[in-house]
Formats: structure tokens, sequence, C-alpha cells
């Protein structure tokens, strides 16, 4: 927004973003066309677009000379492909749900535009046209920060509809909480009979070297053509734009706030990797299609949102624990250090977990353990610590990710009693925990 | 050669965009450094760019062309110049605070307007120059002027931007860019279109390339500075030329761009004349070269290749007219499928028998296509796709030689000095706003105080005429690194400013390359030396006695000229020197010896004077 004297002079003059004014300042005239204020800057300058193309900011009084000029309205148009059937090609199923990959800069409004159509998403992706046909559901139109299990639960219902009749589905969300996204569908989806791949961008698709265009490429082949019944993340491998990894929903993490290949898999290697040309090889045994399967599908429709994730640190005040069981909370995953240590016996008392853990155990909430180090197993026996933090109750959670714990307990105590959530919490369920660490997992 | 009247009749526009990196510390969006060491490349990557929607919905013409040859990038990444930054795997940071400083001095030396607020703007290139598929730029200042041979030349707007990423390998697959360039704060300054010869559109370069050295904020050395020229005549169209290295020869170039034009227009002419046409159908015709000795066509179609022709009905003989000496018509369309990736095209105006196709294959082809007499064919051959992307490609810039002149970015040759095709002129939709860095809101007394460091490039060239007063010393001068150290020297000491040019740009070399560690000397003993010299306790001779001794301060340079009797010899020292020395021999003989024993502390012109 301008600031009110400049907003009241356009409303004056009739002008509104979009109009091709012209504007006396300090005795120069310039021509151009006026755009929408951007959120940062000085409200009174005013930022016209020059012939040129360039925008630039001129500050000017309420009485400034302005003119509207005549001419079209500029708006702007997003450029559509047809869409098209092949014969022959599987049946793919998008589904959009917000975030950078469906984002581009409106130009009327200044702020972000979703690409939610079939047909700019076809013209921005035309290599899609060869892999499969596509139904695209405009699930809904949001921030991955903003989603919560709500929209978790909507999102599996609709990939569950869609899953039974494409031969796969993706789903394009935000990448900043994709990985609890991913979790929650793993658990929520209970015999899929074939691949639920999420996928996004760190880069815009309103630019030329945006990561969607073959996130987006490499996710349908995945759903199109992979042999897997998994739900996983696809995103780059690399830097560079020469393969996508497709990474159990339960193993992957967003380890980078910017780069391309944020995402990595931890703690397993990913299921599969696909090529830019589409060739895939897979990487890791998993769940595979099952032809003429899938009847089996359904959704677990329950999560308890009481569920808290806390990280212990040093000087880290476990009267925490306290606030969540005054506030009824039925769950909490602790993020411990090392092997999912605690500190018990600190000089100062009042920094010890234990008699904290043991009250909120007996109190009835399920407490799981996991580590901050990310990479890694928890370990309760190696130290007296770790042996007493286990005593009271507390479960440790294996080589699950911290994350996925929390999102884990969510569904189990949403859809379990306690003691059977308790019970699997350190079970694994969906590939979210192994038996065995393999060596060639690199950090 | 066309002189002004020429130009002026045929409508000839030519406007200048100069190019100037600056020499700051970091880079533009980044704290990468701006310098460009010699750094070691620590990484690769490789990465694929499209053309994506502009701000007002459309692709972009050259950026569609661009994404249409399918290329690869390959970015090396170096250690100290490069970060996530500039491999897009990150946003950009705060822009350069120390290059808007010097984008506002230039703003002030060109006298221009600078807007309240910097909308940082994207400019998209998919020529892969960028890794993040745009250029970063922002307009800084407008409607400024600049002082050429007398007359004020507009300067309409004037950019800082990133500079691209440099070129290391590029072919029809893959081009390979190093990264330590990408991001150097680039200064942007166009000329108004009427320059009104080739001659004032290199002096207007000549003088923006001036006032940007006298900043002192420039980078220098090859390639910080480039120009590109806008040419076009009344009944030609906009081409803009790319890649002059130096200043030497650009009016030449325009001219032969000016040529160019007035060729195509002609040509245009008679083709209309004709009612030529273009016939966009590709035909097959590998059958008819089945058993062909052309070795240029049977080496193509050993393998899987094709032949394809396409039939130019009414222009016979027009391929074969010169555009520019050694270059003809069909040079012109061979360019565009050379850009689709064959290695060009044969057509009817060449010497056929010449590349061995026999009377039987033309004679063939001709009927396949239906050729008659004033008709025209062009032949292309290697594999089936690459065939009709260079077939199509030959077509339409054939076709657009029913226009005239098509719109292009054009090279220049540097054997011949004529320009060559590069691609397509872009359009202007490809700008639109970065969305990752705030506006930039100029404080009031942001281009005030730069008003006060502006430099003015006319008023220094009058100076250095008045001071030095030999034309060779001043233009090496004006060009010299020392320009700034000349001028303050002359201001200060009051020395012949003949003297002390011909020290800092002569005498200096001489003695560094005799040994002498010449960067050992202070400015200070450096002034010190010709304040001496100004008030005439010093020969000119002496100077170099004294630098030779790479004194670091005044009171060295002091030291020296006692310890190594350097004062000059006047009044009655000189009168005791001329009778010591005798009175036998001639004048000259007497000049000789006298000079001999006191070279170093007597003045020539004096001594002979007094000798008289």
């Amino acid at each position: 927004m301008y600031s009110e004297e400049l907003e009241k002079l356009f409303a004056r003059r009739g002008i509104a973003p979009g109009d091709r004014i012209r504007v006396t300042v300090k005795g120069r005239t310039l021509e151009g066309i006026l755009m929408p204020r951007p959120e940062f800057g000085d409200s009174g300058a005013m930022v016209l677009k020059l012939p040129n193309g360039y925008n630039i900011g001129m500050r000017i009084g309420s009485r400034a000379k302005v003119e509207k000029q005549g001419g079209k309205k500029t708006t702007f148009e997003f450029p559509k492909a047809k869409l098209g059937r092949k014969e022959g090609l599987p049946e793919v199923s998008i589904i959009a749900t917000g975030g950078t990959i469906g984002a581009k800069v409106d130009y009327e409004t200044g702020g972000v535009h979703w690409l939610l159509e079939p047909g700019e998403l076809l013209y921005a992706v035309p290599e899609l046209k060869d892999i499969a046909n596509y139904g695209v559901i405009n699930l809904m139109s949001i921030g991955s920060e903003d989603m919560g299990y709500k929209d978790w639960q909507e999102i599996a219902k609709a990939a569950a509809k869609e899953l039974s009749r494409s031969r796969g589905v993706v789903i394009t969300t935000g990448t900043d909480t994709m990985h609890y996204i991913s979790a929650a569908l793993s658990f929520m989806l209970q015999g899929i009979n074939g691949p639920v791949v999420i996928t996004g961008s760190q880069r815009s698709s309103d630019r030329g070297s945006s990561d969607a265009f073959m996130n987006l490429a490499c996710s349908a082949r995945i759903a199109a053509s992979a042999n897997v019944a998994e739900v996983g993340v696809c995103m780059h491998a690399t830097s560079s734009d020469t393969y996508c990894s497709f990474m159990r929903g339960t193993r992957v993490r967003k380890m980078h706030t910017t780069r391309r290949d944020a995402f990595r898999p931890i703690n397993s290697p990913p299921i599969a990797n696909v090529t830019r040309e589409g060739e895939i090889t897979y990487t890791d045994e998993g769940r595979v299609r099952i032809e003429d399967g899938g009847r089996e599908l359904r959704v677990l429709k329950g999560y308890e949102p009481k569920v808290a994730l806390l990280k212990f640190y040093p000087n880290s005040d476990p009267e925490i624990l306290d606030y969540y069981i005054s506030k009824k909370y039925k769950g909490a995953i602790i993020e411990g250090t090392g092997m999912g240590h605690i500190a018990v016996s600190p000089h100062d008392s009042r920094y010890s977990w234990l008699g904290h853990i043991k009250r909120a155990v007996d109190s009835g909430m399920v407490v799981g353990i996991t580590s901050q180090t990310i990479n890694g197993r928890v370990n309760p026996n190696v130290y007296t610590n770790g042996r007493l933090i286990a005593g009271t109750g507390a479960i440790y959670c294996e080589d699950m990710l911290p994350e996925v714990a929390l999102v884990k307990l969510g569904v189990l105590l949403g859809n379990h009693r306690r003691r059977e959530a308790a019970h699997l919490l350190a079970k694994n369920m969906v590939g979210e925990i192994s038996e065995r660490s393999e060596v060639g997992q690199q950090l | 050669m066309l002189g002004a009247e020429d130009y002026r009749r045929l409508g000839f526009k030519c406007g200048l965009e100069v190019h100037q990196r600056l020499a700051t510390r970091t880079k533009l969006f980044c704290g990468c450094d701006a310098q460009l060491p010699n750094d070691i490349s620590v990484a690769e990557v490789e990465r694929r760019q499209r053309a994506v929607a502009g701000e007002l919905g459309s692709i972009d013409q050259s950026a569609a062309f661009e994404t249409s040859k399918g290329r690869k990038f390959v970015y090396n990444a170096f250690a100290k110049t490069t970060c996530l930054v500039e491999l897009d795997e990150e946003p950009p940071h705060e822009p350069n605070r120390e290059a808007l400083d010097i984008a506002m001095q230039i703003v002030a030396s060109l006298r221009a307007s600078a807007p309240d607020e910097l909308e940082v703007m994207r400019k998209e290139v998919v020529d892969g120059s960028d890794t993040s598929g745009f250029q970063r730029t922002m307009l800084v200042g407008y409607d400024g002027s600049i002082e050429v041979a007398g007359r004020q030349v507009g300067i309409p707007t004037i950019f800082l931007e990133e500079e691209s990423a440099g070129i290391e390998y590029n072919d029809s697959g893959v081009a390979v860019y190093n990264l330590d360039r990408l991001g150097v704060p680039l200064m942007e300054i166009d000329t108004n279109p009427d320059l009104r010869t080739p001659e004032e559109a290199k002096a207007a370069a000549a003088a923006l390339g001036l006032m940007l050295r006298l900043t002192g904020k420039v980078q220098r050395g090859i390639g910080s500075i480039r120009q590109d020229v806008n040419v076009s005549i009344r009944e030609g169209a906009r081409v803009e030329i790319k890649g002059f290295q130096d200043l030497d020869t650009m009016d030449t170039v325009i001219a032969n761009e000016v040529e160019r034009q007035l060729h195509l227009v002609e040509i245009r002419n008679e083709l209309l004349k004709r009612k030529a046409k273009v016939h966009a159908a590709r035909t097959d015709v590998t059958s008819v070269f089945g058993e062909t000795k052309a070795r240029i066509v049977a080496k193509s179609i050993s393998g899987d290749g094709t032949v394809m022709a396409a039939k130019l009905e009414g222009f016979a003989g027009m391929l074969g007219t010169e555009v520019n000496t050694g270059r003809r018509l069909g040079s012109e369309i061979s360019d565009y499928a050379k850009l689709a990736g064959l290695g060009g095209i044969i057509h009817s105006d060449e010497d056929l028998p010449g590349y061995g196709f026999s009377e039987k294959e033309i004679g063939a082809l001709r009927n396949l296509l239906d050729i008659g007499a004033r008709d025209a064919f062009i032949l292309v051959a290697g594999g089936r796709d690459a065939c009709i992307r260079a077939l199509d490609a030959a077509c339409a810039r054939a076709m657009l030689a029913l226009e005239g002149v098509p719109k292009e970015t054009r090279g220049v040759d540097q054997k011949t000095l004529v320009t060559t095709f590069l691609r397509p002129l872009p359009g202007g939709e490809r700008m639109y706003p970065e969305t990752d860095v705030r506006p930039v809101v100029m404080d009031a007394g942001m281009l005030e105080s730069a008003k006060g460091r502006a430099v003015d490039a006319e008023s220094v060239s009058r100076r250095l005429k008045s001071t030095i007063g030999n034309r060779q010393l001043e233009e090496q001068m004006l060009w010299s690194q020392h320009l700034g150290r000349f001028l303050e020297i002359v201001e200060k000491t009051g020395a012949d400013g003949g003297v002390v040019a011909a020290t800092l740009l002569e005498k200096m070399t001489q003695l560094r390359r005799s040994g002498v560690n010449v960067g050992a000397i202070g400015d200070d003993a450096m002034l010190r030396v010709f304040s001496e010299y100004g008030k005439g306790n010093i020969t000119k001779a002496a100077i170099e006695e004294i630098l030779k001794r790479e004194p670091k301060d005044g009171a060295d340079v002091e030291r020296i000229i006692k310890s190594e009797k350097l004062e000059r010899l006047r009044g009655r020292e000189l009168e005791l020197a001329i009778k010591e020395a005798g009175a036998e021999g001639g004048r000259e003989e007497r000049l000789r010896r006298i000079m001999s024993k006191h070279r170093l502390n007597v003045d020539g012109d004096e001594l002979g004077a007094a000798l008289k």
C-alpha cells in the first residue's frame, strides 16, 4: 500500500496501479505504468515502470503533477498450454497445495500468485506431456509453514481418492515443513499400492533456473512408472540439474535453508534416483506395487494434536514439561543430545529433567527420546544418564528422526489407546525405523 | 567513405551502451571478492534453464530462442570469488553500499538525476551467463549528459547491475561458464541514439571511458569496460553490436554495419520488385545424392544423414550478392542455419560443380524443387532433426530478406571488422521485480555528497592540454593510471607539466626496467622532487638521479640532494664553473666540457644563455 497521502492523490486523479501515467518530479517529466507498492521501502515513493521495463521509486508530494494517460491498462496473464491427452500414457494425479513451486509474482497486486492451472503447469514444464496424462487438483494454496494436521488429513484423503484411479500421485507443497507432511502421509495412508510423491521447489518457478521443472518432471516419472508403493519426497539430489532422489517419507529432512539439494535422506538410502531424462535406479528395498492390488487402502482418520517436540539444551528449564502436563498434552518427543542424553544430575538440581520426565510419564503422557544429532541411533544403555531416563518409562526411538517421531506419535495417539501407542512408537511401521545402521550412509 | 552529410541523409541512428566494472571490495549482492584474483576452482555444477513467462505474460523472443537450443550449462565455482549466491543456491544479500556510492559519483559526474528509491529488477537472460536465469539490475540515474567534442550528448539512463559469468567454452550442446566474474558490480551508461557519425560514436565512447577512469573507482584491464553500439539507418533496423575489443576500430565497424544495412535494403527492393517468395516447405532430396562426389554432402549421408532443400522463388543471383566485402546474403542465411547446429548451407548462387556436384545432380535437384531460371534454392545436410531445424531457421532468415534488415545482436569479426550474427535482438518484455531484495531508499544526502566527487572529463582534457603541451604525452596521460598523481603534482608544485608527464610516463618505466624499485618511492617524495624542481633548486637531469635512489619521503629527497651534491648551479656558481672550464675552443666545445663535468647541476639552456 502507498502512504495515505499518495492513496488519496491517486484516488483524486482516478489512478490505480496498472494505469499509464505521466508525472512531473523535480522539474523532469516521466511517463510509465504505476506499479503496486512493494511491501518494503518508502511508502511515500511512487513506483513507476518506465518504458524500458525498469521500475524506479519517486517521492512525490500530495500536490504533485500526476495525470492518467490513455491506453489500455496492463494486465498479467500467464500463457497456458493445451491440455491434450496422449494414448497409452499412464494416469497421474497432481495435487497442488501451495508453496514456492506454485508461486510466481503477481504484478497486479505485487503479491505471490499460485501456478495452479494445469495449462500453466504444462506450459512451464512441457516435458510432463510425454510422461503421463494428468488430472490436476487444486486442493489448497498455503505455505507449508502454515499447514497443520487438518491440512495433512485433507491431503491424505485427496491422495487416497486419487490413488484409487491413478497410477501414482504427485503432491506439490512448500518445502519448509515438507518432511512433516511426508511423514504424516506415510503414517496416515495405510496399505497404499502406488507411489505418492511429494515435491516442491527451492527457487520459484518464475525464474528460468528454477528447480521446480526438473523436480516436477522427475516426480511425475516416479508417479507414472516407478515400481514402488510408498510415500516419498522427490527433490534435487545435488546442486546440478542432473537427477532427483526419491526419498522415503519418514527418512527425509530439509537440511539446508536454500540449496536445491536441501532434502537429504537420513539414516537410510533414497528409495530410488531418477535422472532428468527419466531413468530410474532403485537404491533401496521397499514396498512394491501389486498389480490389481490397492483395495486395502485406507486413511487413518484420527490425529492427536496435543503432542509436543522439545529440545534439551544446556541450561534448558525442565519445567517446560510441567507446562505441557498442565495443558493435558498426551505425548512429547524430546530431542536429547548424543545418543539421547538429557541432564539428570547437574550442579544445580533445578536443571535436572529426570523428575519432570517421570512426572510426565506417570501422568499418562507418552514420552519419546530422539537425538538432535539427526543422524544415528539413540541408545539409553551406554551411560548412566540414559539408563536413568529410560527408567522413567520414556521410550528411546531408535534411529527415527525427531520430527517423524512427533508426527507418528500424533497419528498413534489419534487412532490407538495410550498403551498401544506407547508400544508402537519405537516399532517400525512404514520404514521409519531400521534394525541395522548401514555402513554406506554419508552424513 | 561517407561523410556527416551522407549519414544524416541515410537517417543514421547510433547510440552507445557502455559497461564498466567497478573496483569494489566485494560483489554487488554478496560478500565474495570482486577483484577476480586467480582463484582456485572448487566445484562444478550442471544446470538447465528455460524461458519463463515475463512480467507481461509472454516469453521473450530471444529467451525462447536460447531455450530452443536445449543447451546444458556447466558452472565452475571458485574458492574466494563464489558462494551459494552465485550458484543460485542462496538469495541475494543487501546491495553493496560501496558500489552504490560509486554509482552515485558517476550519476553526479554525468549531471543526471537519481530516483528516490532504487528498485532492483530481474532482466531475463537465458544464454546461461547468469545462473539464476536473470541479471539483477537497477536504474540509478536518468536524464544526464556528457560533453563530446564540444557538444552535449544526452545520457537518458544509468544502471548498476551484476556482471555476467565469463564464458569458458561453448558449442551447440553445452556452454561452460566461470562464476568468479558473476555479480561484480557493473555500471551501464546509455547515450541517446543521436550520435551523428561513426566518429562521433567513437569520441563519445572515449569520453565516457575517460570519465569512468577519472573516478578512480573502476576496474582496469581487458574486459573491464565494454561498449555495445546500437546502429540503424532509416530503411534498416536496429542492430546491437557487441564485442568491440578496442575503440580504435569502432568507427570502421559501424561504417561497415551501415554498408551492410544499405546492401540489405537494396536486396530487399530488388526482391520486392521480383515478387520473390520463400517456400517454407522442406523437401527431402537425399535420393538425388546417392552417388554424389560432393564430399560435403557424401560425408553427411554416409551415416544416417539426410539432405533437405527449400525453394526461394525469385531469389536467383541474390544469395550471392555482397553485403560486406566477402560476405553475401547467402552467408547471412547460413549464420542462422549454423546456430541451429549445422555447419551451414549450400545455395544455388555458389560454385556447385566446385563442391563436386555433377550436372546431373543439379538438374535433378532443380527438377525436384521446380526451380526456374529466376529462382534459387538452399540445401542442408546432416542428421534429420538438425536439418529440419537448420532449414527452418535458414528459411526464416530468407523471409526476413523481404523485409530488409532483421533486428539482431551482432558481434565483431576482429579481422575484417564487419559484424556477424549472434542472435535475434531481445524484445522489451523481460523485466520483472527482484522480490528477494528490498528497494533501496536513497537518503537525500547521497547524491548531493556525490556531487562533490563528480569528475569532469572535458575539463581534465583541457587541463592536460594547457599544462603538458605535447599531444602524444597528453593522450598517454589521459589513459594512464598516473593521471590522478599527475594532476596533484602539477597543482601543488607548479612544476612544468611536460616534465612531470615525461617523468611519470617514461622515466619511471625506464627506471623500473633498469631494476629500480619504483614502487618504494613515496608520494611525498615525489611531490618534494617536483617541488624542488619547480623552485629551480635542482635540474631536470637531477630528478632521475634522485628517483634512482628510491626516496621514501621528503626528508630522503633533501638528504639525497645534499649527499649527491645535486643542487643546481646558478648565478655566481655557474659563472665560476664556466671560468673553471677555461676559454679554450669554440662555444660548442666549451659547452660540452662544462656539461660533462656538471651534467646534473647545470641547466643546459641556462648555460647556453650564459655562454653567449
